[in-house]
Parts: structure tokens; sequence; C-alpha cells
């Protein structure tokens, strides 16, 4: 059955593959358009470079009216993603507009990565290190980053 | 029939077996409770209803002299009222729908508008907004305006506004209109926003998401970005018993026109020959 989510999914899909943003990728899962899998490779030049990380992004017929959820399936160590992987990021919550398509999001949070906003940590420790102990944090990055490759 | 109210009874023994539960288990039947509540208001207030008498209304506001005074002087020039949604957008779906209509029988204008919507996205694209996703809302607005040109008939302008799918994205785009209009006339519309937000900002939150419920600067930008006046006919606690109206842009002969009861819009039509 065709809804415009639905109509707007193939859209994305066929939009990621025709014209690709560099560093992330996705594809709707196999049996269910709603539910995608995500790649975001980590920025050259930042302490996530080589990390390889896994996302998925559960899509609602309401979506593009509403944000999708998005959560890291890779452990992450980043002030804004929680333990369980949900991401704290405004486009994704009340900045969300029906504007933004999946590349829109991927891209957001690939730059999220080393833009980290300190003021609404998800995760306390990594935040605390981003601001205090910035070798520690990028130690703990560095061990996250090879623990993706892994699970591949 | 009662569209707004739920039936609290209905939801009377849920309450009880909450207060019993403890932890996880309640906060899960909090949510499920929610959604029931969110449900019923979908069930029982399609997006937008048939037309009902004015005097309707009354029914709302039982043992309320300021209302019903008020009312009755409504009741004065307009004959009917068709409800909207109480779901934020409702502003937006009640302008949408009540523009819609008169162009089914308003060909001149279905022409000027058709041609105006035609090269909206390109304006939206050229303001910075993302072709991709414009355009996407863009043909549906655009099929919707080809429906009417087609298929002049108000049953299905209604079940269009009543599918969700398509109802949202013709609010979409209202909303992305209304954005537009602001930040192109950002240097005059910046006076009209409160704090330290700049337009752009201000469109981010409070217009272009779903469910930001409308105020006067919306209003001012959706009807000058269409070229569309209409009058908003203010049912309220305010003095002087009568309801007041205020048309957008001032001065205007307005196309549309809606009731306001605070923070809702519906569709008002006039009674025959006034």
């Amino acid at each position: 059955m065709s809804t415009p989510a639905r109509r707007r999914l193939m859209r994305d899909f066929r939009k990621l593959q025709e014209d690709p943003p560099a560093g992330v990728s996705g594809a709707p899962s196999e049996n269910n358009i709603m539910i995608w899998n995500a790649v975001i490779f980590g920025p050259a030049d930042t302490p996530f470079e080589d990390g390889t990380f896994k996302l998925m992004i559960e899509f609602t017929e309401e979506y593009p009216n509403k944000p999708p959820n998005v959560r890291f399936i890779s452990k992450m160590f980043h002030p804004n993603v929680y333990a369980d992987g949900g991401i704290c990021l405004d486009i994704l919550q009340n900045r969300w507009s029906p504007t933004y398509d999946v590349s829109a999001i991927l891209t957001s949070i690939q730059s999220l990565l080393d833009e980290p906003n300190p003021n609404s940590p998800a995760n306390s420790q990594a935040a605390q290190l981003y601001q205090e102990n910035r070798r520690e944090y990028e130690k703990k990055v560095a061990a996250i980053c090879e623990q993706s490759w892994q699970n591949l | 029939m009662e569209e707004n109210q739920i039936q609290s009874d209905a939801l009377g023994g849920t309450d009880q077996e909450i207060e019993e539960l403890t932890g996880m288990a309640r906060d899960e039947a909090i949510i499920a409770q929610q959604e029931r509540i969110q449900n019923e208001i979908k069930e029982n207030n399609p997006l937008v209803s048939q037309t009902y008498p004015i005097n309707v209304l009354c029914e709302e506001y039982l043992d309320d002299p300021v209302y019903k005074a008020k009312i009755d002087d409504l009741s004065m020039q307009y004959s009917h009222i068709r409800k909207t949604r109480g779901d934020g957008n409702c502003f937006f779906r009640a302008f949408g729908f009540a523009y819609l209509e008169r162009l089914l029988t308003d060909k001149k204008e279905l022409s000027r508008f058709k041609a105006a919507a035609e090269i909206s996205k390109d304006q939206l694209v050229s303001l910075g907004f993302p072709s991709f996703t414009i355009t996407d809302f863009h043909e549906t607005f655009m099929e919707v305006i080809q429906q009417v040109e087609k298929q002049p008939v108000l049953d299905e302008l209604v079940d269009t506004f009543r599918d969700q799918g398509i109802s949202d994205y013709i609010v979409v785009y209202l909303r992305l209109l209304t954005s537009g209009q602001l930040q192109k006339e950002a240097e005059f519309y910046k006076n009209f926003i409160e704090g330290e937000r700049t337009v752009k900002e201000f469109c981010r939150r409070e217009v272009e998401p779903m469910a930001r419920e409308s105020d006067h600067i919306h209003i001012i930008a959706l009807t000058s970005a269409l070229g569309v006046g209409v009058r908003v006919v203010y049912l309220d606690r305010g003095d002087g018993g009568k309801v007041i109206p205020h048309d957008f842009p001032e001065g205007c002969s307005p196309q549309v026109i809606l009731l306001y009861r605070p923070g809702h819009y519906d569709v008002l039509y006039p009674l025959k020959g006034s």
C-alpha cells in the first residue's frame, strides 16, 4: 500500500543512491521500508576517524511530518549519545522540519560526532572528559572506533 | 452529536487501574492511556467535519451567558460552521479547506492561484529551501489543486482533507509558504518576533514543524504570500457581547472566513444574502 510516508521513503532511498553524501549510507531493511539500517563513517581528522558506526532508523506513517527515531547500534562514546544509542540532537526533536530527508539526518549526525554540544549531555562521563580531559576522551573514542570494525 | 468532548466515563475505570500500578508498569499504562485519548480525539473529530448550524456551538457553552450572547450575535451573520480537529494545525487546515472550497466555484481565482502555486516552489528553492523535499510537498499540493479544477465536487474535497497523509502534506506546504514569506520579508517581520530569536530561528521552531499553533504573524505572512484575504471572527470572553471580526490584510475583501476561539480555528459560512 502506498502512503505519502512510504512514497517519500522510496524517494529518499533513490536520492541516497543517486546522490550519496560523503561518509554516510543507508537503506531500508529487506522486508520493511519503515525500518532502515545506516552507516556513518567517522569524519577524517577527528577522533572518530576510521570508525564505521551502524545506526537504525525507525519511521512512522507520520514521516516526514514527524522525525524518525534514530539510534546507534554500534557502541558509541559521545556527549550527546545515550547508553542505549539514542541521540540527543535538536533536529530530531523540537527543531525537526518536514524539509529534512534521510540524507540530511545522517549528515547532521555525522557532523554532531565532532561538534558535540556539552550543554545537553546524554552521556555525562563523555561530556565531562570532552571538556576537562580531551586526551582521555580521545582514547575512549579511539576504543569504540576500533570496536566498530569488529561488528560489521 | 458533540464532537469535541471525550467520553469521560469511558476512561474512568482505567484511571483507577493505573492508580494501583507502580513503576514501569504505571508509566506504560499512562502512555497507553494517553494514546487512547489521542485516538478518541481522532475517532470523534475528523480532520474537517461536515457543516453544522451555528447554534451547535451552544452545546459547548451551556450555562455560559457571555458565550451564549456572542453565539447569538454570530448567528446574525453566519449560518454554518465546519469544525477542524484541534491538533495544532487547525489554522492551516481550516484556511486550506475554506479557500479550496471557494475555488470549487470561482474559476477565475482558481486559475490565478494555480499559476501562483506553480511558481511558488522555485521561489522557495531560491530562498534556500531544499529542492528535493520541497518538490515532494509541492507535487501533492498541485495534485489537490488539479483535483479541484477537474472534479469540482465538495465531497471529494472533504475526502481529500480527511485523508491524513494528503491533508498533512497540504498543511506542510502552507507552513513552508508561510516560512518563505517571513524569511523573504525578514526585515519587516523581525519586529513582531518576541525575544532574541531571528526570523529564521522562529520559522524553524514555530512555523515549519507540524502541530505548532498559529499566531497573527503566521496569518499575516500566509495571506500576503498567497494574495488571499482572510476574515477571522473572534469568539472569546472579551467584553461587549459581540463577536469581533478582523481582516487580514486590513481592508481586504475576505475570501475565507474563520472562527477563532482561544486556541482554535474553524471555518465559518455566511448567511445567504449577507
